[in-house]
């Protein structure tokens, strides 16, 4: 215990694989495959077509493309100075570690900045919210600003609306929530908080508001997410109830833990075990909390609230739990996504294993590939490292910082990849092409 | 200084940090509490503490400070962070006049939440950046005194006066809660800290309460 989870070459690659193939049809398989989705975004998502992924599964992708040059007009406005000094203390104070977010001034600080200002002249009525930076920032290590703002603008409207508005009530109220399902989940850790009288706000403020990104370990930061957009909000709860759980649910671990003090520093050091990517993530996919039971509470807190405090005085949108109740909630037809890769070769680049020809972008290529192969003719095969050019389009790593995410291997022309064994070769067909293999991968 | 329920110490004090986002809380806690600094600590969302242990006199304190997030918007969240505490560092940047325009509302918010006993300690922090002063010692001073608050101005940076300022609290503190068993000692009754503060000392613990004066 305590090896960092590897996933084996292969599989990555094949993950990848399987990946682009999702990414390319996405319409098709959210409508008929969302299950499929579901289960490979709990496997964790192949790191270089993260980025991807979450813009596609936050619907932050369409977005950009309902709102072509808004993003630009918002970064060129001049934005309100009361928002713009705080955000501006703010930059160099979050991953101030991560070699992204090191220097002062730059593109990494300057990137958050852009698109915290554009977040409040989008919705100047909410403003600036400090948890937000965070927020972005983890967006920024996928994805450049652009698309980093639209994920961001799905997160505080429909992942987690009135997280980070005026009187962060959303936020109080989940806090509630979350103590209240604690008690079937863990009866001793729910007792215990409730005889110290620690307010949820005391543990799980950071925790909610910033989806993990400043308590977990990395990985799992990034295991957590890649469920987070797609099943919504139960994960953020799954998660704070496994903590709690693991951290208190036990007689011997409550009595370490005898005062308030004692007890919320407890939570504010878990141990390295119940963080850990794999442990996690598996209590987390099997702890039986629904968004029924979510939603449930949710109402019963709210008319207590209500009884007890008034009405709500930020009356906040219902939040969507995840890429499908996102993605019907899209009002009426619209085009299909079009993949757009960001890396876009010079015409006469030359790729490792590929005959001297004009080319293309990446993905037509990929496209005439299939439709050669579609029609019987011998293909070259696309190079795993090939796939890898394309799928790091989403990286946001500035490019003299960009090490290779994975070690590629340096063998041109593989001719040991026999076409059929690339799965997006059979994109085209089936939906239920190679899905037998699905297991562990 | 060891954690955990072997420590000796009589009492337990729970003082809070607040004012404006970016002042320097989070640093005054660092550098009373394990002697750190640093440019860039994280943004502070939600409640960060940490307990240092004192000597006055022949009593040792437990000063348990507590930190949370400075911006405007956290308002909303914060009569769990008051509850029970007993001692408050006001805090403003005395290079950023604005975080010392908005002192009065910070008063006003502290004695909304908390005992109107509280100890406050009015700190005009960043001294090392002495070019850059935008707020005169006299007038911070003026306003203190006036509003019966204590002041120093200190660096969490260089940490000058930084022991000071909480050792001035703690102080003060102590000879109120002095004064309390004095009398109460004379009346036969014990205040105790209120319940809600949860620091009482668990059942079979030799420690004393916490006090809410």
């Amino acid at each position: 215990m305590g090896k960092l989870e590897e996933v084996p070459l292969e599989v990555l690659r094949q993950r990848e694989s399987k990946w682009l193939d999702m990414l390319n049809n996405w319409d098709k398989w959210m409508a008929k495959k969302h299950k499929k989705i579901r289960l490979r975004c709990q496997k964790g998502i192949p790191p270089s077509l993260r980025g991807r992924a979450w813009q596609y599964l936050s619907g932050g992708k369409v977005k950009l493309q309902q709102n072509p040059g808004k993003f630009d007009e918002l970064d060129m406005s001049p934005g309100d100075p009361k928002w713009l000094d705080v955000i501006e203390r703010d930059l160099h104070r979050q991953f101030p570690f991560h070699e992204m977010f090191v220097s002062r001034g730059g593109h990494g600080q300057q990137d958050l900045f852009r698109v915290l200002k554009a977040y409040t002249l989008y919705r100047p009525e909410e403003g600036y919210c400090q948890a937000q930076a965070p927020i972005a920032a983890v967006l920024l290590m996928h994805m450049p600003a652009e698309q980093a703002f639209w994920c961001l603008v799905q997160i505080c409207e429909k992942y987690l609306p009135g997280y980070y508005s005026e009187k962060l009530e959303a936020i109080q109220l989940d806090g509630e929530i979350l103590f209240s399902l604690l008690q079937k989940v863990s009866p001793v850790a729910h007792k215990h908080l409730s005889r110290q009288k620690i307010d949820p706000l005391l543990y799980m403020t950071e925790w909610f508001m910033c989806a993990f990104s400043r308590t977990l370990p990395w990985s799992s930061v990034l295991r957590v997410w890649d469920m987070f957009f797609c099943e919504g909000v139960k994960i953020i709860f799954r998660v704070g109830l496994v903590l709690l759980k693991h951290a208190l649910g036990s007689p011997e671990k409550v009595k370490a833990c005898q005062g308030q003090y004692e007890t919320i520093e407890r939570l504010r050091s878990l141990s390295p075990k119940i963080m850990q990517e794999a442990f996690l993530v598996q209590e987390v996919v099997e702890l039986p909390v629904t968004e029924r039971q979510i939603e449930r509470e949710h109402l019963i807190q709210l008319r207590r609230w209500q009884e007890t405090r008034g009405e709500l005085q930020c009356r906040s949108p219902p939040r969507l739990h995840g890429a499908k109740a996102i993605l019907d909630a899209e009002p009426g037809p619209r085009p299909t996504l079009q993949p757009s890769p960001s890396i876009r070769l010079p015409p006469d680049a030359l790729l490792p294993g590929s005959r001297a020809k004009p080319r293309l972008p990446m993905q037509v290529q990929k496209e005439q590939r299939k439709q050669t192969k579609a029609s019987g003719q011998q293909d070259k095969t696309l190079a795993p490292n090939q796939a890898l050019m394309v799928a790091a389009a989403g990286d946001a790593c500035p490019p003299q910082h960009m090490p290779p995410k994975d070690p590629v291997p340096q063998d041109p022309v593989p001719q040991d990849l026999a076409p059929q064994d690339s799965a997006h070769h059979h994109s085209q067909e089936s939906l239920t092409s190679q899905e037998s293999e699905d297991t562990y991968l | 200084m060891g954690n955990g329920t072997e420590e000796d110490y009589n009492f337990v004090f729970k003082v809070v940090l607040i004012g404006e986002s970016g002042v320097g809380k989070t640093n005054l806690l660092s550098r009373f509490t394990r002697n750190e600094f640093s440019h860039d600590s994280r943004t502070t969302i939600g409640v960060e503490f940490s307990t240092r242990t004192v000597m006055l006199g022949t009593a040792a304190v437990k000063a348990q400070i507590w930190d949370t997030a400075g911006l405007e918007r956290y308002r909303a969240i914060t009569s769990a962070y008051y509850r029970g505490a007993v001692g408050a560092l006001l805090v403003f940047d005395l290079t950023k006049h604005q975080t010392y325009a908005v002192v009065e509302r910070w008063l006003k918010e502290l004695y909304d939440h908390a005992e109107a006993t509280i100890v406050v300690m009015l700190v005009g922090n960043k001294s090392d950046l002495s070019q850059a002063r935008e707020v005169p010692t006299e007038e911070a001073r003026m306003f203190a005194e006036n509003n019966g608050l204590l002041f120093l101005e200190t660096s969490a940076l260089d940490s000058t006066n930084v022991e000071l300022a909480f050792e001035t609290v703690l102080k003060e503190i102590f000879a109120k809660v002095s004064k309390q068993r004095q009398n109460s000692t004379r009346s036969n009754a014990i205040t105790l800290g209120s319940a809600q503060a949860g620091q009482e000392p668990g059942p079979g613990e030799k420690r004393a309460c916490c006090i809410s004066l």
